[in-house]
C-alpha cells in the first residue's frame, strides 16, 4: 500500500514547469496541440482554459473523475463539440474540426464508451455501415478478419452483435475505428465495462498500434491503474482545468489519486474504486491476500457481523433457478443463493457467467424455466411484473438505462417510479408531494441536479446512480441487488456507494453484490459465492478467503 | 432506514440547487422559438406554394383567399371546420395514448371506417328512442373500433406480430368488410335503393348529433365529447398513477415492468383506447352529417390518417392537438372551395400538402437543435 505523502512527492516531483514537460516529450512534434481550450455550458465550465500535446507513438492518458471535463475535451477534439476559445493543431497546422467528418478526415477517430453498434447486425455489416461505396460482402468481411488478425482481437466478421460480450463489442469499435487507418485515435473509458482479461487484451492492441505503427492515442480514463498500466504520460484534470501533467513513469497510484481528487485520499478504502486491470496471476493474488488479511484485521465491524451473520433470518433464497436461453445455452443453470438480513454477499465471477441474467431475474425481467425465490420468508411470483419490487427487493442494475431509470422522465419521477402510493390519493398524483419527497431525497443522497424537475437524462453518471440508489432504498427492503454498482462511476462516488452499501447492510438489509470487480468484492463483503456458468461454484466466508481457491474458481476450475 | 445523512466526503461538492426560476426562462425562451420556427416554416411553405400557383398559371391571391373563405371567412365556415375538426381530434387523442405507451397503432382509418359502419348500422336498423338510438349507435362505433385495434394487441401480445404491420393491414381488411356490408340488404346496404349505387340507409332524424348555432355557424355537440376526451386524456397522461406508468411503459419498458406495469396490460389496454376512439371518431363523423346523411364507402376520407398526423404534429401533446386538429380540419374544408379558382385540383393538393410539412419541419428542428447542443453536460 503506497502512503498519501508519497504520491504527494511523486506529484511535487512531477514537470509542471513548461521545460521539462518538452524535455520528456521528446523532440517529436506533437501530431495534435490542444492550446487554451474553454467549454461553457451556461454557468458551468466544462473546459477552463485547458492546454493538452499528444505525441505519435504514445499513450497519452487523460485523467479525471467524472464531471472533470474530460470527454468534452475530446469531444472538442473529434468535433462533435465546439470549443468558445481556443486553438487546435493537428500535425503543425491550425485547424477547425467542426463536425466528427472534418474529424476523421485530419485522421482523428474515437472509441466511444458507450458502443454505437446496429445489434440485429452482423459484425461486418457494422463495420462498413456509412460507407458511401457498394457494398460487398467478401470483401469487407475480407478486410474485417484481416484487421482482426493484424491487431489479435479475434472477432468473426459474421457473428451477429447481439451475442458478442461487451468486450467483443468494443472490438468490433475498434475495428470499425481502425479501418479508417486514423493517426489519432481516442479511446474514452475504454475498460469500463471490460473484464480484466480483456482489459489486459485492449492495451496489448493498444501498444500495437502505437508502437508498431507510430499512432498517436488519447486513453481517457478516470481508473488509475489503467493509467498506469497503459500510458506513457499524463494530464490529470479536476473540474475543468488540468491540475498536472506527467510521465506516468514518475506517478504513483496514491499521487494521481489525490491530484485527481483535489484532496488526499484512502487507497485502503477504495480499493474498489480504482478498478483493477491485472489479470488474476498468483502475484495479484497474493498482494489481495495480504491487503485482505489487513481489512479482516482493521474491520472490526465485518468481523462482528461474520458471526452474527448465521443467527440472522434468510430474507432473500433463491432456489434452484434455471434459465435457458433461446438457444439453448443455460444462462443460469439449477443457481441457488441465500442471504441473510444485514450481511453483505459478494458474488464474484469473470462477466457473462450469468450474473446479468440473475440481475434481470431479480427485477422480474427473464422468464425462468424453473426454480423459486423466496422473499422473506414467502414465495414470489417471479414472472409477475414488479412482483419482487413489492416483495422487497430493491435493485441497483448493471445497466440503469436499461431497468434502472427512465431517462425522458424528471428526477422526481425517476424517484418514485414503483413507489406510487407514495405520492398519489385515489389514483390521481400530488405534484406538491412529488417536489418535496424529492427535495429531500436529493438532499438526503446528494444529488446534483438543477432542479427536481430536471429531466434524468442531463444528470451525470454518478447521480443518476445516486437517484437509482436512493429510489431503492427509500422504499425500505428487506434485500438490496447491488449488480456492478460502482462501473463507469469516478472515486469519490464509489466510496459514497460502498458506504451507502455498508449502512444498508448495517440497518438490516441483506445486500447481494454481484460485481466482476474482485477487490470491490473482497472488500465489501462478508461471505463471496462465486459464479461460473450460471452456477454458483464455491462459496466461503470473509474470515476464510482462500485467493487461491478463489482464482480457480473464478476461472471455472473445481477447488 | 431512508433518508439516512449527507456524506461527509462527498459534502465538498455544492449543495443542490432546487430553484427552478431558469428552468421557467428556459422554457419560455423553447415556447418562443418555437412559434418563431412555425411561423417561419408557414411563411415559406405559403411563398413556395404562391410561387407555383402563379407558374401554373392561377393567382395566389385568389387562391389564398379561396383557402380562408372555405375555412373561415364564408358564412358558416369556421363552424362547419370545427365540426370536421372534431373526428381527427378524437383520433388523435386514442392515438396519443397508445404512442405515449410506445404503441404505434396506425390503423385507426380502418377502426374509424368498422366505428362508422357500426353507427350506420345501429341507427338504421334498430328501433329506439331518439338520444337512446343516438347513444347507442356512438358505443356501437366504440365497440367495434375496439375490437378491431383488439386484433391487433392479442397478435401482438401472444405471437410477438409487430402492431404497426398488423394494425395497418387490418385497414384493408376493414375496407372489404364494409365492402361487403353493402352489398347486402342485411347489413349495411339500402332496403330500398333507387340509385343502384351501393349506399347505406339514410340515417333516421334521431340519429343525427344535434347541433349548436352560434352567430350563423352549425356545430355539433360532437365537439363537446371531442373536447371532454381532450382534457380526460390530457388529465390521465399528465396527472394520474395510470398515465404515469403508461408514459414509463413507453419511455422504458424494462424499467416499467420491474415496477410493476405490464407490457400486456397497458399497452393492450392503450392500443384497445386508440382503437375505440378511432371508432367514435367514425361514428361522430357520420352522425355529425357533414359527410352525407349515409353511409358510403368512402366516408372515412382519410380522417383516419389525417387523425394520426394531428396527433404526429402535436407532437404527443393533447392541448396542442386541439389546435393542429383545427388546422388540418381548415385545410380540409378551405380546399373545398380551391376548384371555384379555377386552380388544378391537383395543385390544390400540393398546396395543401405543402402546408401539412411546413408544421411537420419544426419539431424536426427543435431534435436537430437540441441535439447540436447535447445534454449540455460536462462529462
Amino acid at each position: 500500500m503506497t502512503s498519501a505523502s508519497e504520491g504527494v512527492a511523486a506529484s511535487a516531483a512531477a514537470p509542471s514547469d513548461p521545460m521539462a514537460w518538452k524535455l520528456h516529450g521528446r523532440n517529436s512534434a506533437p501530431s495534435v496541440r490542444l492550446q487554451r481550450i474553454t467549454k461553457r455550458y451556461g454557468q458551468v465550465v466544462a473546459c477552463d482554459d485547458v492546454d493538452l500535446e499528444l505525441h505519435p507513438g504514445r499513450i497519452h492518458g487523460v485523467l479525471g473523475e467524472n464531471g472533470a471535463g474530460k470527454s468534452t475535451l475530446m469531444k472538442i477534439l473529434i468535433g462533435l463539440i465546439q470549443p468558445d476559445e481556443g486553438t487546435i493543431d493537428v500535425h503543425g497546422s491550425p485547424v477547425r474540426i467542426t463536425d466528427p467528418i472534418t474529424a476523421s478526415d485530419l485522421g482523428i477517430a474515437m472509441v466511444h464508451q458507450h458502443y454505437s453498434l446496429v445489434e440485429q447486425l452482423t459484425v461486418w455489416e457494422n463495420v462498413v455501415l456509412g460507407e458511401p461505396t457498394k457494398l460487398n460482402r467478401a470483401d469487407a468481411c475480407a478486410r474485417v478478419a484481416a484487421l482482426s488478425e493484424r491487431y489479435g482481437l479475434g472477432v468473426d466478421p459474421l457473428a451477429s452483435v447481439t451475442r458478442l460480450t461487451a468486450g467483443q463489442r468494443q472490438r468490433v469499435e475498434i475495428i470499425k475505428c481502425l479501418r479508417r487507418e486514423p493517426r489519432i485515435i481516442v479511446f474514452d473509458e475504454p475498460t469500463s465495462v471490460l473484464t480484466p482479461a480483456e482489459s489486459e487484451q485492449l492495451f496489448s492492441v493498444l501498444r500495437r498500434v502505437v508502437v508498431d505503427e507510430g499512432r498517436t492515442v488519447a486513453l481517457v480514463s478516470h481508473k488509475l491503474d489503467e493509467i498506469l498500466h497503459a500510458t506513457d504520460e499524463v494530464t490529470i484534470m479536476r473540474r475543468g482545468r488540468v491540475v498536472d501533467r506527467l510521465s506516468t513513469s514518475k506517478a504513483t497510484a496514491s499521487g494521481l489519486a489525490q491530484l485527481m481528487v483535489g484532496r488526499p485520499v484512502s487507497l485502503r478504502s477504495e480499493a474498489a474504486a480504482l478498478g483493477s486491470i491485472e489479470t488474476i496471476t498468483a502475484n495479484v493474488l497474493s498482494s489481495a491476500l495480504d491487503d485482505a488479511a489487513d481489512t479482516a484485521d482493521a474491520a472490526d465491524t465485518a468481523a462482528a457481523l461474520t458471526t452474527t451473520v448465521p443467527s440472522r433470518p434468510v430474507v432473500l433464497d433463491v432456489r434452484n433457478i434455471t434459465v435457458i436461453a433461446k438457444d439453448g445455452h443455460r444462462l443460469l443453470d439449477d443457481l441457488s443463493i441465500t442471504v441473510h438480513a444485514g450481511e453483505i454477499v459478494g458474488l464474484a465471477g469473470v462477466e457473462g457467467n450469468g450474473q446479468r441474467t440473475l440481475g434481470d431475474l431479480l427485477a422480474s425481467l427473464v422468464h425462468a424455466d424453473s426454480g423459486t425465490v423466496i422473499v422473506d420468508g414467502s414465495e414470489v411470483d417471479i414472472h409477475r411484473p414488479g412482483a419482487l419490487s413489492a416483495a422487497g427487493v430493491g435493485i441497483i442494475p448493471e445497466d440503469r438505462h436499461d431497468s434502472g431509470c427512465v431517462l425522458d422522465l424528471s428526477v422526481a419521477e425517476n424517484l418514485v417510479l414503483a413507489d406510487l402510493a407514495k405520492v398519489a390519493k385515489r389514483g390521481v398524483l400530488n405534484r406538491k408531494a412529488l417536489e418535496v419527497r424529492a427535495v429531500e431525497l436529493m438532499r438526503a443522497f446528494d444529488i446534483q441536479a438543477r432542479s427536481p424537475h430536471a429531466s434524468m437524462r442531463s444528470l451525470s453518471g454518478g447521480n443518476q446512480q445516486r437517484v437509482v440508489l436512493a429510489r431503492e432504498l427509500s422504499a425500505n427492503p428487506k434485500v438490496l441487488i447491488a449488480a456492478q454498482p460502482t462501473r463507469g462511476l469516478d472515486v469519490g462516488a464509489i466510496e459514497y456507494m460502498s458506504e451507502r452499501l455498508r449502512q444498508a447492510a448495517t440497518d438490516g438489509v441483506g445486500v447481494l453484490l454481484i460485481s466482476t470487480e474482485l477487490e470491490e468484492v473482497l472488500t465489501l463483503a462478508d461471505r463471496v459465492c462465486v459464479i461460473h456458468a450460471g452456477k454458483i461454484v464455491g462459496e466461503m466466508s470473509r474470515s476464510a478467503i482462500d485467493l487461491e481457491r478463489l482464482g480457480l474458481l473464478l476461472g471455472g476450475m473445481a477447488a | 432506514m431512508s433518508a439516512v445523512s449527507v456524506d461527509a466526503a462527498a459534502g465538498a461538492r455544492k449543495p443542490s440547487a432546487v430553484g427552478n426560476a431558469s428552468g421557467r426562462n428556459a422554457r419560455m425562451a423553447r415556447t418562443g422559438w418555437m412559434v418563431g420556427a412555425y411561423a417561419g416554416c408557414i411563411a415559406v411553405s405559403l411563398s413556395l406554394c404562391a410561387l407555383l400557383v402563379s407558374t401554373t398559371g392561377g393567382s395566389a391571391a385568389k387562391v389564398f383567399s379561396a383557402l380562408l373563405d372555405g375555412s373561415l371567412r364564408s358564412p358558416g365556415a369556421w363552424g362547419l371546420t370545427i365540426t370536421t375538426a372534431t373526428p381527427l381530434l378524437v383520433v388523435a387523442m386514442g392515438t396519443i395514448v397508445a404512442a405515449k405507451a410506445g404503441i404505434t397503432n396506425i390503423g385507426q382509418e380502418g377502426q374509424l371506417l368498422l366505428g362508422a359502419a357500426a353507427t350506420a348500422y345501429v341507427a338504421t336498423r334498430v328501433d329506439l328512442p331518439g338520444p337512446l338510438l343516438l347513444t347507442l349507435s356512438l358505443l356501437a362505433a366504440c365497440v367495434v373500433g375496439g375490437l378491431w385495434a383488439a386484433l391487433a394487441a392479442v397478435m401482438r401480445f401472444t405471437r410477438q406480430v409487430p402492431e404497426v404491420i398488423s394494425t395497418l393491414l387490418l385497414v384493408y381488411i376493414a375496407s372489404q368488410i364494409t365492402t361487403f356490408g353493402l352489398t347486402k340488404k342485411w347489413l349495411l346496404l339500402a332496403r330500398v335503393n333507387k340509385t343502384r349505387t351501393n349506399n347505406g340507409e339514410p340515417l333516421p332524424a334521431s340519429g343525427h348529433l344535434p347541433v349548436i348555432h352560434v352567430f350563423g355557424n352549425t356545430i355539433t355537440w360532437g365537439v363537446v365529447i371531442a373536447l371532454a376526451i381532450t382534457a380526460i386524456v390530457g388529465f390521465t397522461l399528465s396527472r394520474t398513477t395510470i398515465g404515469f406508468r403508461l408514459r414509463m411503459l413507453g419511455l422504458n419498458a424494462r424499467t416499467a415492468r420491474r415496477a410493476g406495469v405490464s407490457v400486456v396490460a397497458f399497452g393492450g389496454a392503450a392500443l384497445v383506447i386508440s382503437g375505440i376512439t378511432a371508432g367514435l371518431a367514425g361514428g361522430l363523423w357520420l352522425t355529425g352529417g357533414i359527410a352525407g346523411d349515409r353511409f358510403t364507402g368512402a366516408i372515412s376520407s382519410n380522417i383516419g390518417w389525417q387523425g394520426l398526423l394531428v396527433a404526429l404534429l402535436a407532437r404527443e401533446r393533447a392541448r396542442l392537438a386541439i389546435v393542429m386538429a383545427f388546422v388540418f380540419a381548415a385545410l380540409r374544408t378551405g380546399s373545398g372551395f380551391l376548384a371555384a379558382t379555377g386552380v388544378d385540383r391537383r395543385i390544390a393538393d400540393v398546396v395543401q400538402a405543402m402546408l401539412v410539412l411546413s408544421l411537420l419541419v419544426p419539431p424536426a428542428l427543435e431534435a436537430l437543435r437540441d441535439h447540436r447542443r447535447g445534454t449540455g453536460v460536462a462529462a
